[in-house]
């Protein structure tokens, strides 16, 4: 199986990896594996607290190369965008932007997971609640 | 591949024409050979569905079909039994090759009782978060850290003992989680062997979980042996 030209770039250039104070409380940690392949992806966030905007986001893989790609593709993704934004972002956009077969959809899951972790944690920490219910609901 | 058997439609041996209930490489009644159908492997040896098997019992009535399987024996027979003794035997190697193995065993019996495992359902219950071991997260992200290192400081040509102490021990902490992981497995084999239908259903999905676990930590064990030996 031919990984796509998208894939291939963003496995020999991940943009954004790296790792964030995961004890600083504008900081959201999402940790998140799949036993199926033994992939484990942690992904982080940097949330300015007044606009909830992510300022930063890294990321870091251990997987295939679908799962280095779609990782670094939603950090890509997520800078700039508010947190109820980020959580809008669906693996669906992940497979489409990727091209990713079938049989490994399960990487894109893996990073869209990522993503809702990072922001829960992030929430946690600063006492969020679902603010917007809509957005949130849109997202499944 | 379980349709055959599941349709209960009982076959009548091409010979004697006695009807068989069951998949048999030869006939019970008249001891011709048997096309090779598409029976589960258990039948091939004539064991019952479980997860427990004898392993020597399994291994001498492999010797004993071979033996009548040999194509010495069908020298002389018609060409659609040539055919079939080699049909058979390669039937009867597949069906050994999975039994005699715990682990393949345990997963081959998990998909003929409708299960899925492995790639087959990534993805899928992601609703279900107990097939991912939260548990044991944080430790392999480490280790995967460590082992990142470790292969780092070997490609520069520097050896780091600390490191390489850190892994070992890492390697001993993960080999005892599979031992866990094989011990509650031959539990569960146990549940479903002896239990009816209510008790089977938790018993293969825990088995599910505990599979999915155990290939998440073997993994782990061959990589770091594998940092560690290179």
């Amino acid at each position: 199986m031919a990984y796509s030209d998208r894939v291939i770039d963003h496995y020999n250039n991940p943009r954004n990896v790296g790792t964030l104070d995961k004890t600083a409380q504008e900081v959201g940690t999402g940790l998140v594996g799949a036993p199926e392949c033994g992939d484990v992806m942690r992904l982080q966030i940097r949330v300015n607290p007044e606009t909830q905007v992510i300022e930063e986001a890294k990321f870091k893989t251990f997987g295939c190369g679908s799962a280095i790609a779609s990782s670094s593709l939603a950090t890509e993704w997520i800078k700039g965008r508010t947190v109820d934004d980020a959580l809008a972002i669906k693996n669906t956009d992940i497979v489409k932007e990727l091209s990713l077969p079938p049989v490994k959809i399960h990487c894109s899951v893996l990073a869209e997971d990522a993503i809702r972790a990072a922001i829960g944690d992030w929430k946690k920490k600063n006492g969020v609640g679902e603010s917007a219910p809509a957005a949130a609901a849109a997202a499944h | 591949m379980t349709n055959a058997l599941d349709s209960a439609i009982p076959v009548a041996c091409w010979s004697c024409h006695v009807a068989q209930n069951d998949v048999t490489l030869f006939c019970p009644h008249c001891s011709k050979i048997q096309p090779a159908a598409a029976g589960d492997f258990f039948q091939v040896f004539g064991l019952r569905r479980a997860f427990r098997i004898d392993p020597e019992e399994l291994e001498r009535e492999f010797h004993r079909l071979s033996r009548k399987l040999h194509p010495d024996r069908f020298a002389r027979a018609s060409e659609r039994e040539r055919e079939w003794s080699l049909a058979d035997t390669a039937l009867l190697n597949d069906a050994y090759r999975t039994l005699k193995d715990p682990l393949y065993r345990t997963e081959y019996l998990l998909k003929l009782e409708g299960a899925e495992i492995g790639e087959q359902h990534a993805g899928k219950n992601r609703q279900d978060p107990s097939r991912v071991p939260p548990d044991l997260l944080e430790e392999v992200f480490d280790l995967n850290l460590q082992l990142e290192e470790m292969r780092e400081a070997k490609a520069a040509g520097e050896a780091d003992p600390v490191l390489q102490a850190n892994l070992k021990e890492a390697k001993t902490k993960f080999e005892g989680l599979v031992e866990a992981v094989d011990e509650e497995l031959r539990r569960q084999w146990k549940v479903w062997d002896e239990g009816n239908a209510q008790a089977r259903e938790p018993a293969k999905t825990a088995m599910v979980r505990l599979i999915d676990r155990r290939r998440y930590l073997s993994n782990l064990v061959r990589d770091v042996t594998e940092t560690l030996g290179a």
